[in-house]
């Protein structure tokens, strides 16, 4: 059973009362750091590692910005343990793409105190430069986005994000409760022992939780949920044959952006930029020759579907594959839609559980017979 | 200067899979072979049978040998078989043995088979021009075959053979030959070899409807057929097309299939008072495959009078097929089929279980034929001047399966034992060859493992550049398409070809010497061959290839003739050419980046462990130990000689383990090689096969004892099940069958009035959440129990309570005598138990009479629990430890089943005895040789070969997500902590290339397939450069 403690706060005093709280779990010893968004001196909001209480005061966990998805961040800090507790604010799709990660060895969450935010949603980088140029503030993206609203002048949340099933994150010990918690109040939900530790250790002191927070965190996954099946039905009866697919593809140019943008990417280096693919002189002139011309660089929607093969069994649709590629094409629904069918036919979902093992990470004599042709 | 000691030879008379076993050990520890066969191939049995259970597949390439495995051909078994060291003699009959231990003379007779195989090159016009037409053995009359034919339709090379009896002499064939491969005037040829040792491994026949009278009786319909012509209707090669199993009368869909079991076996007035052990099964199975292959509309009943599935893993396999695949099994004996007037086939039976008769009409009925054992025993006997048993088999030693009683140097193994399975061929296979080398390791022979011509020491560090030899058949029929100028000029072109040469014909000598010549002068370091029959001259060609200098790795040879004519008419020349040519330019883009790859050495140390000192652990001690291996014992209690050693006085069939067992245990210590470890556990190990440390820990007094060691085996047995059911432990007279039997050998138990016992089978077993598994030896017990119970007192009157009897093969006698001596056998089912009262402290048993259909109430001076066989529980620690598996029960999980019963996937660890599954002494000291040959055949080499082709680790790219050590089927792969990176053990890699399919960027890759080879492959292929026309 989760426990709550609630937040009061005046407009414009949300980050301060929340900063207060990060403060006291430094101050208290319940973490020894803290990795959340703050506002950097030069404008945007980045993920800082914070270990004095002196300089919480810019934390801004609302802020609808995803630069990174932190679940790259979380590995690095955990790949090999510190030792040092660390309490990490990220949103669903960065605390989903971590639990992945996990499972691949490339992160440990056992010093790990995951607290988790309600995300209605992330603008472009770019595009939240602008938001915030028009005095666009997390309070008053979450009080417009509750009301369905997150359109600004000429921009609007990421189209992954539109589609997101996930706005409250799964698999975390602490969750920071924007939805259901009414205007002027947050609470904030203790949902395991670690939690609970780490929250009564700062100070705080339990409540009851907010009724109807249910009920509206339903409503905003089922509308989610039908605008994605709307996506995956348009774009699959877009991208029916290979030329279809390869003309969505048309302008990429294996900057490879969005494999390292990508959270559950992991390989150190990309076989795409191994000598696999180093090819000869003579490769290039015999492919140009089968068709007359070839169009360079090649291997293009190659490096896509093998991407395909390679991660769209852990793809969490948090969307940076599309917010990194700098000619503008939507990678995101390539994976959607392929890591739906893919994770469905191992009836597997990414981010669902650490102990969850991964599809072709282990072996059942029994499964996949119609494709291997054996007797049951 | 000293005489060259010869090689030791044995003769393997049979080439059936028991005789190929035996061989491919020889060969493997360095002997030679002469393996025969009197019928026209090799395979026997198995060649018909596509698919085994439990995995429903054939696994027969699961037999190839693991040392010295490029020695070997390495593909399907089912094809044909190559060894270094292993002559293969087919459609040769032994017509006399003279001599005796380590001095056999042998006479084989060398029947004419008319086609010349060396020169025939399949193309099979002979066929078409034949017209006579018989009946195909093979497919057992369901398909027709002309009087020359090709005896297995899946051989690779066929052997062609002409059937001197149908065969009308017409010269048909001669004419249309164009190699000459023809003689219809061959005449059968005598030959003497001499050699060191023999191994019979004949085979056994089957029980059919030509040859013996009952089976005939059933046999009113072409649509009743044997289980083997079944095995041919189920199969690709036999009558089975498009999901469709055909009724052998009229081809339409056989949809009601019934089997019937028990034919020609346990049949008293025909003298064949045994059970043929693996029908059962394979009617089970040839009922799951039935419903797969023809169609979930298909219906399959087995008309059975007991469902026999003792072996490991068969009550599984059964409830499976009940409960998944919906085989329906009828406890009756069908007395008569009745062929209706509409062709259908009635049988009338009376289903126990609701007490009704029923008539019943299918398409197709299957008669379960079973094993006639006794039959070339007597010619053996003769043969080899052996003496017969009272039972009519060829007599053994005591205990021993495999050796001949009285004859140094003579063993037998496979089928021709009697009644034995795959799984047992198996072992006895192996254990008949160790029995062998033991033998000749005795005499002044001398072994060799090896090429005829050693691999050149060369170091490639030039530029690729590949060699391609093209054989032309000699302007033979096969290479008329050739356009060998366009041939020559396309590949000549090609960036990293070094040389091209057209060779008149390859089969020749001058051939052979012309491509010498050309290779030791091409400057090239990778070689393509083109021949026609590459796995038939595929180890010559290699030899060629190494005299001229190149890395075996860097020689290809692919079948020229046959791929190139897939599809493509014979008229079309340029078509075939291009073909050819695309092919070639295919297989020189997979050589051009493949380095050359070695074999790698690792020193092996020669002593062996042994987990488990019963009879099984010493018996491979023993064995090992006489054959100069070092071998330490360790057992978990005080006493060296497990459960039957100091338990079981005497066995039904007059065996004594104890006494066995104390014989055994004055040798094991009298013996300077072997240590024992008393009061001792193997706590951890390290390492891999050749270099073991473990470390043993000693219960008595704490200290630890660390061995280095090159291979272990497990033989850690079972015990007694325990039980809580039907008042066990709540009246003194309720006991177990082995304390019942015990207490009767003490002389603690007075029958002399008493007037009831009462035996209940399978207490705690064959049930879920229970023990799953049959254990094979109780239903042996209670009718040795029964039998001395009723020579005390005649008067006696003895109950046994069965689910299924499982007196298999020659126990089967047991149970006939128990009935003639009067015990009463009432059948229960899981779902109606006997119920256990206990009554002023005396058990009071109630149950169902299954023909009388009453309930009967008894209080029996005895009640006897039979519950089972358990493992060890110390298994876990040490599969765990040694990196292999258990199985669901507990007991160890071998590599397969069938093929490899003594072995685990991860190599250096062998198993033997109880601790494989429950089993009889016989069997257990069986296994135990043969685990002890699988360890010597390693050991002995001095050092363990690794695979050319092995995976690696490209440490720079691996991200350490260690995928690769999860999938890796071998546990090949470890991580290494201190020094944070992925390690792989060459001597376990098969070279599958899991890891290298997990790993996403090639961190793990399988030496000689990179991805970048394989993406020029297909980039060949994919390369239309050409147009091919392939209108037919």
């Amino acid at each position: 059973m989760s426990k709550y403690i609630q937040l009061a706060y005046t407009k414009g005093e949300l980050n301060t009362q929340l900063s207060e709280l990060f403060a006291s779990m430094l101050e208290n010893k319940a973490v020894d750091a803290i990795l959340a968004p703050m506002t950097q001196p030069k404008k945007g909001v980045m993920q800082t590692l914070v270990t004095s209480k002196d300089n919480v005061k810019e934390i801004d966990p609302f802020a609808p910005v995803m630069p990174v998805n932190s679940a790259k961040i979380a590995s690095s800090l955990t790949t090999s343990p510190s030792g040092k507790k660390i309490a990490m604010v990220l949103r669903s799709c960065e605390v989903r793409a971590l639990v992945e990660l996990v499972k691949l060895k490339q992160a440990d969450l056992d010093d790990v105190v995951l607290i988790g935010i309600d995300c209605l949603g992330r603008y472009e980088n770019t595009d939240f430069l602008k938001f915030q140029a028009k005095e666009g503030t997390s309070e008053s993206f979450l009080e417009n986005a509750m009301a369905g609203k997150t359109e600004g002048d000429g921009f609007d949340v990421a189209g992954a994000c539109k589609v997101c099933e996930y706005p409250v994150a799964p698999n975390v010990d602490i969750n920071l409760c924007a939805i259901g918690s009414g205007s002027g109040s947050l609470f904030i939900e203790a949902l395991t022992e670690k939690g609970e530790e780490v929250l009564s250790a700062a100070g705080a002191k339990f409540v009851n939780g907010p009724s109807g927070r249910q009920d509206a965190v339903g409503k905003i996954a089922k509308e989610r949920s039908e605008a994605r099946n709307a996506l995956f039905e348009s774009y699959r009866s877009e991208t029916g044959s290979f030329d279809a697919l390869d003309d969505k593809l048309a302008a990429c140019i294996n900057c490879y952006n969005c494999r390292v943008a990508c959270p559950v990417c992991y390989c150190k280096e990309c076989v795409f930029v191994t000598d696999t693919f180093r090819h000869k002189g003579e490769q290039f002139i015999g492919w140009a020759d089968n068709k007359g011309s070839l169009r360079m660089p090649t291997d293009t929607s190659f490096y896509h579907l093998t991407r395909i093969t390679h991660m769209a069994a852990f793809c969490v649709g948090c969307g940076q594959c599309t917010s990194a590629c700098p000619n503008d094409i939507d990678v995101m629904p390539i994976f959607r839609t392929s890591a739906q069918k893919i994770q469905d036919r191992f009836e597997y979902l990414a981010g669902r559980s650490v102990d969850e093992p991964q599809p072709l990470s282990v072996f059942d004599s029994d499964e996949l017979m119609e494709v291997t042709g054996q007797v049951k | 200067m000293a005489e060259k000691k010869p090689t030791g030879t044995v003769l393997v008379a049979g080439a059936g899979i028991s005789g190929i076993k035996a061989a491919i050990e020889l060969a493997e520890t360095g002997y030679q072979v002469l393996l025969t066969d009197a019928s026209t191939q090799v395979g026997g049995i198995l060649a018909k049978l596509d698919y085994q259970f439990p995995s429903d597949h054939c696994g027969m390439c699961r037999m190839l040998p693991m040392v010295g495995r490029e020695y070997s051909s390495e593909y399907c078994m089912r094809k044909s078989l190559y060894h270094e060291n292993i002559e293969i003699l087919p459609f040769t009959e032994i017509a006399g043995i003279e001599g005796d231990g380590g001095n056999y003379k042998v006479e084989l007779k060398r029947r004419a088979r008319y086609v010349n195989p060396v020169v025939c090159n399949e193309l099979g016009k002979c066929i078409d021009a034949c017209p006579v037409e018989v009946e195909d053995e093979f497919n057992h009359g369901l398909t027709m075959r002309k009087a020359i034919y090709k005896p297995i339709p899946h051989n690779v090379p066929q052997m062609l053979i002409i059937d001197k009896q149908a065969c009308t002499e017409c010269g048909e064939c001669v004419n249309v030959c164009s190699t000459g491969a023809i003689n219809l005037g061959a005449e059968d040829e005598l030959e003497t070899r001499e050699v060191h040792s023999i191994i019979l491994a004949s085979g056994v026949k089957l029980y059919n409807t030509k040859e013996f009278e009952d089976a005939k009786s059933y046999a009113v319909s072409p649509d009743v057929v044997t289980s083997l012509a079944f095995e041919r209707m189920l199969s690709g090669t036999g009558t089975y097309q498009h999901g469709v199993i055909k009724r052998p009368s009229d081809g339409k869909p056989a949809k009601k299939i019934a089997w019937i079991q028990c034919m020609g076996s346990r049949n008293r007035r025909q003298n064949r008072d045994y059970c043929s052990s693996v029908c059962c099964m394979f009617a089970l199975k040839e009922a799951v495959l039935a419903k797969d292959k023809g169609g979930p509309d298909i219906e399959t009943t087995i008309f059975y009078m007991d469902m026999r599935t003792f072996g490991k893993s068969f009550q599984q396999y059964k409830e499976n097929a009940v409960e998944e695949h919906g085989v329906k099994l009828v406890r009756c004996r069908v007395q008569e089929i009745v062929r209706q007037p509409d062709g259908s086939l009635q049988i009338r039976y009376f289903d126990p279980l609701t007490n009704e008769f029923f008539f019943e009409y299918y398409d197709v009925v299957v008669l379960s034929t079973g094993q006639v054992p006794f039959e070339d025993h007597k010619k053996w006997a003769e043969l080899t001047g052996t003496a017969l048993s009272p039972q009519n088999l060829l007599a053994t030693e005591p205990y021993s399966k495999v050796r001949l009683a009285g004859k140094q140097g003579m063993f037998m193994c496979g089928s021709l034992m009697g009644l034995t399975d795959i799984s047992e061929s198996m072992s006895s296979g192996i254990a008949a060859a160790g029995e062998a080398t033991s033998f000749l390791s005795g005499l002044d022979v001398d072994k060799r493992i090896g090429y005829t011509t050693p691999e050149p020491k060369t170091s490639d560090r030039g530029k690729p550049k590949v060699a391609v030899l093209v054989c032309k058949c000699g302007e033979l029929a096969g290479a008329e398409g050739l356009d060998t100028k366009l041939l020559e000029s396309e590949l000549n072109m090609l960036n990293g070809v070094g040389a091209v040469h057209i060779v008149e014909s390859m089969c020749s000598d001058e051939g052979q010497e012309e491509a010498l010549e050309v290779l030791k002068n091409s400057g090239c370091n990778r070689l393509l061959i083109g021949a026609c029959q590459p796995y038939m001259y595929r180890s010559q060609l290699k030899d060629i290839a190494r005299k001229a200098g190149f890395n075996s790795s860097l020689v290809q040879v692919f079948d020229f003739l046959g791929i190139s004519r897939r599809g493509i008419h014979e008229d079309d020349k340029l078509s075939w050419t291009r073909r050819a040519i695309k092919e070639i330019k295919a297989d020189i883009a997979m050589m051009k980046e493949k380095p050359a790859l070695h074999v790698q050495s690792q020193p092996i140390n020669d002593t062996a462990l042994v987990v488990g000192g019963g009879i099984s652990g010493m018996h491979s001690a023993l064995s090992l130990a006489n054959r100069g291996v070092p071998v330490h014992i360790v057992e978990k209690s005080s006493e060296l000689g497990g459960f039957a050693g100091n338990n079981i006085t005497a066995t039904i069939d007059g065996l004594a383990p104890v006494e066995m067992a104390k014989d055994m245990k004055l040798k094991v210590f009298e013996n300077k090689k072997i240590t024992v470890h008393l009061n001792a556990e193997v706590e951890k190990t390290e390492g891999t096969l050749g270099a073991f440390d473990s470390k043993i820990v000693s219960s008595e007094n704490g200290e630890n004892t660390y061995l280095h060691h090159g291979a272990a085996i497990m033989a850690t047995g079972g015990h007694e099940g325990a039980t809580d059911e039907y008042g066990y432990g709540q009246a003194d007279n309720i006991m177990t069958q082995f304390e019942f039997k015990k207490a009767l050998e003490q002389g603690d138990v007075d029958l002399s009035e008493a007037e009831d016992v009462v035996m209940i089978q399978c207490v705690g077993s064959r049930e879920k959440d229970k023990r799953q598994y049959c254990s094979r030896i109780c239903c042996m017990w209670a009718m040795a129990n029964a039998l001395k119970i009723k020579e005390k007192n005649p008067d006696t009157r003895v109950f046994i309570l069965y689910r299924d009897i499982m007196t298999y093969g020659f126990l089967e006698q047991y149970y006939t005598r128990a009935r003639l001596a009067g015990v009463i056998f009432v059948s229960y089912e899981l779902d109606s138990k006997p119920e256990v009262e206990i009554v002023d402290g005396k058990p009071v048993i109630k149950f169902t009479e299954s023909v009388l259909n009453a309930p009967v109430e008894l209080s029996p001076d005895y009640l006897l629990l039979s519950t089972g066989v358990d493992p060890e529980e110390s298994n876990a620690n040490l599969a765990s430890t040694f990196k292999v598996e258990l199985t669901k029960d507990g007991f160890f999980q071998e590599a397969d089943s069938k093929w490899r019963p003594v072995e685990f996937n991860h190599i250096g660890t062998f198993l033997a005895g109880v601790a494989h599954s429950p089993m009889p002494l016989p069997d257990a000291i069986m296994q135990a040789e043969a685990a002890a040959q699988k360890t010597f055949t390693y050991l002995s080499g001095g050092e363990v070969q690794t695979a050319r082709m092995t995976s690696s680790v490209k440490d720079a790219l691996c991200v350490r997500c260690q995928r690769c050590i999860v999938v890796c089927p071998f546990e090949a792969r470890s991580y290494n902590e201190m020094e944070n990176i992925i390690e792989v053990d060459a001597a376990a890699c098969q070279g599958c290339g899991m890891c290298a399919v997990a790993c996403r960027n090639n961190a793990a890759e399988v030496s000689g397939w990179s991805d970048r080879q394989l993406m020029s492959v297909i980039d060949e292929k994919l390369s239309d450069d050409f147009e091919l026309s392939t209108t037919k």
